[in-house]
């Protein structure tokens, strides 16, 4: 974040006016600039406002918690407040706030640096109002914690909530693989553990002895992953599989996901979680063009999910480039071919990064390639390069190289690397907890285990949480990520809850796990803004359909199609359509036959974001506006 | 449905004697009876008798009741049919005008009295004593976790049993649960399979799912039948069909019926004609939009310029209690008959008669394109 920091000294310097203000000016006297400017109004700045202890305050913290109690009532709309104080502290409020966020950051700066703050308000009178007001606040403050039902706006996250930047530990990736059927994907997330050690040559050996004896010899990495006798013999893919290891920068959760027609829903539940994707396509001659088919390639309605999943970094795997011999040709033609469809779905040129390979031969996913069949032109791959590997790398490749061209090796990045260079999402660790649960497992009586990614909030052992629809409230026995325990568990990563006092079937895949005051909506009947891919068949009132959001999923029907809308400016077109074509923006409402958990898209995303499907393919996609009938 | 006896004229006034022998038959006469008809039956009623002592004494009698229906309902899941009216014949233990529920079940016979019998009347009358032309698929429709077991019938398909449990995904530790719980799952859905689908009055039964939990039930159910010895399944191996269908859910029952090797076994039934009449009507709405229309207004629009080629209307509009627009459609089917259109009526009982009916109920496949059919307001 853009504070700047002259190096220890208790000042900093404006960006603006370059003035130095004290350390514990949270805006620029001169400018007003915010110290720490606000960053995204997701992250509700006034939740951190009050302390937690409100039964025994400490004078300071009455103060400057009267402070920043007040600034919450000033933001927020619902409490009306006739503090005549308010006002002359809102010049102060900012720099509350900003203070408050650097609290939240964990910066270390703690309460008691506000008190020469405050001193700085005219005299006692001041403090006695603050301590009046922040007295009837808090009980309100209480109130609405206790109130079943409340805003987002006021839940407050716990210091344990927030994540400390302590160096050296990584943070959790989720990386999706995705990509048409048999293009490897499997066998990809196989190498990879193997190569990064998290499977020992041992077990290595066993599956490829197993995998010989069923006549499957090419598929024995596949088989890290697929684990059932059932995917085994027919060697595919049926449910994602998960799978934990380690890079240089992340702790990567690997998302394989089913590459056949029949298994997308699959697939869509296992990719909700993910951050990022890796698209796998072969390069062998036919089997690209199968998948980028436009009436079935999975490569393409991949592509698309993973879209509007809301991930929009992606690395194309080009793979099995042994077949084709390592040809630059064919790379390029796949390239060029996929990078015009992959620029239409929504993904920018610079987040797509594109690696050749071959994963049975293991070239280019750890290292770079030694296979001189791989030497191409530097220069094509400089591009790519500078965006993703520092700076000076790609200009001292150009400038050293440019010479010797066609003697260098190929110097794209490989797959670990682009990996590595992939952004972390923003996480939202301050909004209530949120874990939509992705699988089920039911131990014994009353013992229930769920696993799932955390999409907001943060969860420990011990804590009581809340299970909808089904609103029971179960206590958290323990928590495991990659089969070991942790203590604590933060937005993005991927856990397994180990609940306690639940019956095994009030929890299924589709529930969510909440905070216990600030339970997720839930929904059959909703109002969405959607748009249609292509279609064989128009959608009209009444057409029956298969709605996904996150890992639920219903039968639906359309029962009201209210507008068409324009692409490019979201206005209203025309008003109740008779039908919807291909490519068309519309705004329906559908009428589900069970409810699910559901929040509005802009409330919360990863609960918000809707897939339509019928007849074996995926006809829409789709945001939810509004909920219209809620279930209590 | 046997049609013991038949008393009428051609759009005049009439009665009719007859008993239903199965579901389907009990669908077609609620299709048939609308309020204004009479209707008599053999029935139970209550009656209160006052004893030598002065005690009343009641007393479940046996009559004969004909009554003037108000009210016609239909129970799906058990399969009858309740009428209710007023009582207009005299009688030792009821009084005229007093109100009475006949109830009509498979078996018992009944006769019918109507002042009009219109052609649709008379043509449904026709079809119900037709003996052959009777659907009868068992299909099981199942995913991952969710199972249908429905029985098509002539005119009806009523869903026998939904199963629904939650299977548990494969991460190593887990695997044996998940074979145990889908294990689990398909006995469920054995048991439910054998109760309800009986090979006498079945044609063949069809197992559809997407991916392979078809041929994993398919399976189970061989070597369970083999193991205990299910003379019933064993015998009708053959019968069972297999087809490949996208989801589990109720809808996809019209993949089940557009398959081949279905398609072939009933290719003469109704409910194979309603699948592939709804077909037509959907390529035409995407190909061509403006030779296809829905709705009330738009149809009866299309029909006053002639245009409409092929008609496609659900049996609930003629239900309605309203005389007037029972007869208004009644007239239009018959002109557009008239005219050399065809007319499909749709049972709102088979999922493309529900689609249908979500869809208003009333489309039309136009001889020439009208474009101006959507400046009209629906």
């Amino acid at each position: 974040m853009p504070a700047k920091e002259v190096g220890t000294a208790k000042v900093w310097r404006c960006p603006i006016c370059t003035y130095d203000n004290e350390d514990s000016m949270s805006a620029c006297d001169i400018c007003g600039i915010l110290r720490n400017p606000l960053v995204k109004s997701n992250i509700q700045i006034n939740d951190v406002a009050a302390p937690f202890k409100f039964n025994v305050p400490s004078p300071d913290d009455l103060v400057s918690s009267g402070l920043q109690s007040l600034k919450m009532k000033s933001k927020d709309n619902q409490r009306d407040t006739t503090i005549p104080v308010e006002l002359e502290l809102s010049a102060k409020d900012q720099e509350s706030t900003s203070a408050s966020v650097t609290r939240q950051r964990g910066n270390g700066v703690n309460e008691k640096d506000y008190a020469p703050t405050s001193g700085s308000i005219p005299g006692m009178p001041h403090s006695n109002v603050n301590t009046e007001a922040m007295s009837s606040k808090t009980g309100k403050v209480e109130k609405t914690i206790e109130r079943k039902t409340a805003s987002i706006s006021d839940f407050t996250p716990e210091t344990w909530m927030i994540p400390e930047t302590v160096d050296g530990e990584l943070s959790q990736l989720n990386l999706a693989i995705v990509g048409h059927v048999d293009s490897g994907k499997s066998t990809l997330s196989g190498r990879l553990l193997h190569l990064s050690g998290r499977i020992s040559q041992k077990l290595m050996h066993k599956y490829e002895k197993e995998a010989k004896q069923q006549g499957k010899g090419s598929f024995a990495y596949a088989w890290a992953l697929d684990e059932s006798a059932e995917e085994r013999e027919r060697g595919i893919t049926m449910t994602v599989g998960v799978a934990f290891f380690t890079s240089k920068k992340y702790h990567i959760v690997l998302l394989d996901s089913p590459g056949h027609r029949d298994f997308v829903p699959n697939m869509i539940s296992g990719a909700t979680q993910a951050d990022a994707a890796i698209l796998v396509v072969d390069a062998s001659m036919g089997s690209f063009e199968a998948g980028i088919d436009a009436t079935g390639g999975q490569t393409r309605e991949h592509a698309q999910l993973i879209r509007s999943f809301g991930v929009d970094q992606i690395i194309v795997l080009v793979n099995k480039m042994d077949v084709v011999g390592y040809s630059k040709e064919r790379f390029d033609f796949v390239k060029q071919k996929l990078g015009t469809f992959l620029r239409t779905c929504g993904f920018k040129e610079s987040s797509i990064s594109w690696v050749p390979a071959s994963v049975m031969e293991n070239q280019n996913l750890v290292a770079n390639s030694s296979d001189s069949r791989l030497s191409w032109l530097v220069a094509a791959f400089a591009v790519t390069l500078s965006l993703f590997s520092q700076d000076f790398f790609a200009s001292s490749v150009m400038l050293c190289n440019l010479p010797l061209i066609l003697l260098c090796r190929y110097r794209g990045p490989f797959l670990m690397d682009a990996i590595d260079s992939l952004q972390l999402p923003a996480r939202d660790y301050s909004k209530p907890l949120q874990i939509p649960i992705c699988d089920v497992k039911s131990q014994s009586q009353s013992q229930v285990s769920a696993c799932g990614k955390l999409e907001t909030g943060a969860i420990r052992p011990g804590l009581k949480v809340l299970v909808m629809p089904s609103k029971e409230i179960a206590t958290v026995r323990s928590l495991e990520r990659d089969s070991q325990p942790c203590s604590i568990a933060r937005a993005g990563d991927n856990v397994t809850v180990n609940l306690q006092g639940i019956e095994g079937n009030r929890v299924t895949a589709g529930s969510v796990i909440c905070h216990p005051d600030y339970p997720v909506q839930v929904a059959s009947q909703l109002e969405m803004k959607i748009l249609v891919l292509e279609i064989s068949t128009p959608i009209v009132i009444g057409s029956q359909l298969e709605f996904h959001i996150h890992h639920a999923k219903e039968a639906a029907k359309i029962v009201k199609i209210l507008s068409l809308l324009d692409p490019k400016t979201g206005n209203v077109t025309k008003k109740s359509p008779r039908c919807l074509l291909s490519k068309q923006n519309a705004m329906v409402e559908v009428a589900l036959q069970g409810p699910v958990c559901v929040e509005e898209y802009s409330s919360c995303r990863a609960l918000g974001r809707v897939f339509l499907r019928a007849s074996g393919r995926t006809i829409g996609l789709g945001v939810v506006t509004q909920i219209i009938k809620r279930e209590n | 449905m046997k049609i013991v006896r038949r008393d009428l004229t051609r759009n005049g006034p009439g009665s009719v004697k007859m008993i239903p022998e199965e579901a389907d038959d009990l669908w077609i006469a609620y299709n048939l009876i609308v309020a204004g008809d009479s209707v008599m039956a053999v029935t139970v009623r209550k009656v209160m008798r006052e004893a030598a002592s002065g005690g009343r004494d009641a007393e479940r009698v046996k009559l004969k009741l004909e009554i003037n229906v108000e009210s016609v309902e239909y129970d799906k899941e058990g399969a009858v049919l309740r009428i209710r009216g007023k009582n207009c014949l005299e009688n030792e233990h009821v009084k005229i005008g007093a109100f009475h529920t006949l109830e009509i079940d498979v078996n018992r016979a009944f006769v019918l009295r109507k002042d009009i019998w219109d052609s649709l009347a008379l043509d449904v009358i026709h079809q119900a004593s037709d003996p052959n032309a009777s659907a009868d698929l068992a299909v099981v429709l199942m995913q991952e976790g969710l199972c249908h077991i429905l029985l098509i019938g002539k005119s009806i398909t009523i869903t026998r049993a939904r199963i629904e449990t939650s299977i548990p995904r494969k991460h190593g530790p887990a695997v044996a649960g998940y074979d145990k719980a889908l294990t689990k799952f398909f006995e469920n859905i054995l048991l439910a399979f054998l109760k309800h689908v009986d090979f006498n009055v079945v044609r063949c039964a069809v197992i559809a799912s997407p991916g392979f939990t078809k041929d994993q039930f398919h399976k189970h159910l061989m070597l369970e039948a083999e193991r205990r010895q299910l003379r019933s399944v064993i015998e009708n191996k053959s019968r069972i069909i297999l087809v490949h269908t996208t989801s589990g859910y109720k809808h996809s029952l019209r993949e089940v019926l557009d398959a081949p090797n279905v398609m072939n076994m009933i290719k003469d039934t109704k409910a194979a004609q309603e699948v592939r009449g709804l077909k037509d009507f959907f390529s035409m709405l995407s190909n061509d939009p403006e030779r296809a229309c829905y709705g009330p207004k738009h149809v009866e629009v299309a029909h006053e310029r002639m245009a409409i080629q092929t008609l496609l209307i659900t049996d609930e509009l003629f239900r309605s209690s309203d005389v007037a627009t029972r007869k208004k459609y009644v007239n239009l089917v018959d002109s557009i008959k008239a005219s050399g259109g065809t007319v499909h009526i749709f049972s709102s009982m088979h999922v493309s008669g529900e689609q249908l009916a979500q869809l208003t109920g009333i489309a039309a496949i136009l001889r020439f394109p009208l474009p101006d059919l959507d400046d009209i307001e629906m």
